[in-house]
């Protein structure tokens, strides 16, 4: 059911045709891809029935690999095997210095771009075209799987990720040539996996610890829907800093001086794979390879414990604070799942358990639960079960503010608000004939923008010149369902819209983004060019289609003969150009359509809205 | 171009009373009702404008929610759907008893710090000030059932200040349970 098309629009009364989607958990150090198929979801292999695809990449000066090769270089070409990039995700250089011992590479900046890049013998990259190589791995992977092209695909991101964080991941899929459907938080994914929506209502808590980021989510499970009560977590947290906390136990162990980018590779290697044998076994041997020695340890797993304890501790009250943001305590939840690779830490479990005083589930394999339930979300945005209520709301996950007086943040959305969310704020202008502005707007909890986290700039420009506080311009920030924002202005006493330009702190321009996508492709201009056609005609045609509907439904019932009359002229016109007209001039076709059935569609809006509430459908309405 | 408006206020979209007085449970069905048909992700496959449109519905739907839930922010509309004259939000009491509660009560809230009982002390103000709250909501209500729309004012600023010092209440709580 839609706005505008309030039945199954002309053109797909047919037999429903299966549409192929995909849901890809794009991980820290492990990503995966799944879907649905024959009601059941699925994490994909590759060819060697692997379901993990290390989330590394390699530039070399002749080639470049993604996935277990470009694993094996990690100890031998440390600088070109680019692993971890989702910590770099919406990241700029000065973040990207204090994780410079985490990430040993080479990191440019440039005067024209707040996006770092990193050096590699194949060239620089950013942590979005790097990731952009996950994905495309991975939408490969699920195409020769399904045998077909992909409607679309889900990704998931932790729920604590901010404004950057999410707009690089979206520009990662959009490089990759993937239609997005939706940006999903990982909790609300796992909480989907485990089928929860098929038991009994309640009230659940998902702990999600990765490699390199931590989350916890509260979601309240009322009659299909999942609803976000609260979510928090540190989006630089996770298994790595095990990884980390033992390296430097072994460095001081094994009488380390001098570190090299090879050596320390080998190091946290060697602590990951002791931290994953302590999973099972109460003490491990392991081996390190340093001036030619083998230097060989044992740790047992009560000098594992204590090493990351202080860690667990941490995420805990993490917990803590989120059960405070949603008005609970822990005995009112009702079942605790168990997201991500180190939630297989013993410690971990007992902890979480201890905390929560039941046992967590971890039934499902944790480094696929969260890819399970994307597979399910996406098949359901694809349109393959029309008769399903599920539906996942999720919050803002930090406060969004902008920058007042004295670099004071006023809050203008509070974390943890439902989305999609709009707000509106006016200001006037302090200057006779002032026709610009600027909002810095910012993400974050604390009162000072400078410890806030900055998103963008935005300058407002183009209103008409007035005396100072005669203009009146009201500014709407607007977060998405991906938890995505965006500001649009308006002088409101003329009506004119401002021109907005926007420059993201950490971000990438739309104008990059375009340059990497025709960077990426052959013929570069006439593709693009053919794919922005197509996509205009496909929109066309919906247009058209949901209008006819509409029209058919209550045209004559909500609008006067001129109305209805001005509303054909211009669908007409639509029609004629379809097939012969630039991707341009159809644009411009669609937006008369749209102008032309402006008053239309708010009193259909109305209607709607109304009919919703009465619990009624609308095809019910009888017209 | 630009997009038409719900001309409903938050109580009409909602399907509720333009009342103080609501039911939180009604307010929370309504919220998932019109979330479950005009949300984005029912929307997926529709033309952009249905997109755009689906957002600005659930968009509203959700600020409605918002606002409605929080009883300040919910007297707050009432007034200004009325047509009150609100000041913003820096304005302030000229009451000074009631100003001098609030100092004495954020000085017995700042004691709550430390101390062998400061949990079990900071509970017995936190009964205090929720009875502060319902006898301020019932204020409110009475006046602005009267049409008596200043004191209705003062009252909802009230409301918000005893609102500010309980959030202050509960963070420090959160903190002394720390384990």
């Amino acid at each position: 059911m839609a706005l505008l098309q309030i039945s199954e629009p002309g053109g797909s009364s047919a037999p429903h045709q299966h549409r192929f989607s995909a849901g890809i958990d794009l991980g820290t150090t492990n990503s995966l891809v799944a879907t649905v198929r024959s009601g059941e979801a699925v994490c994909l292999p590759d060819a060697e029935g692997r379901r993990l695809l290390p989330s590394v990449v390699c530039y070399a000066a002749d080639r470049r690999e993604v996935g277990y090769p470009a694993w094996a270089h990690q100890s031998n070409d440390p600088l070109n095997s680019i692993s971890s990039v989702k910590r770099l995700m919406g990241r700029g250089l000065e973040d990207v210095r204090r994780l410079g011992e985490v990430l040993p590479y080479e990191f440019v900046g440039s005067d024209d771009s707040p996006v770092p890049r990193i050096r590699t013998a194949g060239g620089d990259f950013s942590a979005v075209e790097i990731s952009s190589e996950i994905l495309r791995v991975l939408a490969e992977r699920a195409r020769d799987s399904l045998n077909g092209d992909l409607e679309g695909v889900v990704i998931t991101v932790p729920a604590y990720f901010d404004d950057a964080q999410r707009q690089a991941t979206r520009d990662a899929a959009r490089l990759a040539g993937l239609n997005l459907f939706r940006l999903l938080n990982e909790p609300t994914a796992a909480a989907v996996a485990y089928g929860l929506d098929q038991k009994s209502d309640g009230v659940i808590a998902v702990y999600d610890l990765g490699g390199g980021t931590f989350d916890i989510s509260i979601l309240r499970l009322n009659r299909g829907v999942f609803e976000v009560l609260a979510t928090g977590g540190d989006s630089a947290l996770g298994g790595d800093d095990m990884d980390h906390a033992l390296g430097e136990w072994i460095i001081e162990h094994c009488g380390i001086e001098e570190l090299n980018a090879g050596l320390n590779r080998q190091i946290l290697l060697a602590a990951r794979s002791a931290k994953e044998a302590l999973t099972l076994s109460e003490a491990v041997e392991f081996s390190v390879n340093y001036r030619g020695q083998s230097w060989r340890a044992e740790i047992d797993r009560h000098q594992f414990d204590d090493l990351i304890r202080g860690l667990v501790k941490k995420t805990l009250q993490a917990c803590r604070r989120a059960l405070h943001d949603a008005g609970l305590k822990t005995d009112q939840i009702d079942d605790v799942v168990m997201v991500g690779g180190s939630t297989r830490v013993p410690l971990v479990q007992s902890m979480v358990g201890d905390f929560f005083g039941r046992d967590p589930m971890c039934d499902l394999d944790p480094d696929q639960v969260v890819a399970l339930g994307a597979a399910i979300q996406a098949d359901i945005l694809a349109g393959n079960k029309p008769d399903s209520d599920m539906l996942l709301l999720d919050v803002l996950p930090l406060s969004l503010g902008i920058e007042t007086m004295g670099g004071l943040c006023e809050k203008i959305i509070d974390r943890n608000t439902a989305i999609p969310v709009a707000k509106a704020q006016e200001f006037t202008t302090f200057k006779d004939g002032q026709t610009a502005m600027s909002i810095h707007v910012v993400q974050g909890e604390r009162e000072l923008v400078s410890d806030c986290r900055s998103l963008a700039r935005f300058e407002l420009r183009g209103f008409p010149p007035m005396v100072a506080g005669a203009a009146r311009i009201r500014v709407t920030y607007q977060v998405d369902a991906d938890g995505l924002m965006s500001v649009t202005a308006e002088e409101t006493t003329s009506g004119v819209a401002a021109d907005i330009v926007v420059k993201p702190s950490y971000g990438l321009t739309d104008s990059e983004i375009e340059a990497m996508l025709r960077d990426s492709m052959e013929h570069a201009r006439d593709d693009i060019e053919a794919r922005m056609l197509k996509e205009q005609q496909v929109e066309a045609r919906r247009v058209i289609e949901a209008i006819d509907a509409a029209l058919k439904q209550d045209g004559k019932v909500l609008l006067s003969e001129s109305e209805l009359e001005a509303i054909q002229l211009k669908r007409g016109e639509l029609e004629t150009v379809l097939e012969s007209a630039s991707a341009d001039e159809i644009k411009q076709a669609i937006k008369a359509v749209e102008v032309a059935s402006e008053t239309y569609v708010a009193r259909r809006m109305n209607t709607s809205v109304k009919q919703a509430l009465a619990g009624k459908q609308i095809d019910e309405v009888d017209v | 171009m630009q997009s038409p408006e719900l001309s409903q206020d938050y109580f009409e979209l909602l399907g509720l009373n333009p009342a103080f007085d609501i039911d939180p449970a009604l307010l929370h069905a309504a919220q998932q009702r019109l979330q479950a048909s005009h949300h984005p992700d029912r929307y997926v496959g529709s033309s952009d404008q249905d997109k755009r449109l689906s957002v600005q519905i659930a968009s509203r739907v959700n600020q409605a929610y918002e606002t409605l839930r929080d009883p300040v922010k919910r007297s707050r509309y009432l007034l200004e759907i009325n047509g009150a004259n609100l000041p913003d939000d820096s304005a302030t009491t000229a009451d000074t008893e009631f100003l001098m509660e609030q100092i004495e009560l954020r000085e017995a809230v700042d004691a709550c710090r430390d101390g062998e009982d400061a949990l079990a002390r900071s509970k017995l103000i936190e009964t205090r000030l929720e009875q502060r709250a319902s006898d301020l909501a019932q204020v409110f209500v009475a006046c602005f059932n009267a049409d008596r729309f200043d004191e209705a004012i003062e009252a909802s600023r009230k409301m918000q200040f005893v609102q500010r010092i309980q959030q202050q209440l509960a963070e420090l709580q959160f903190e002394l349970e720390d384990f």
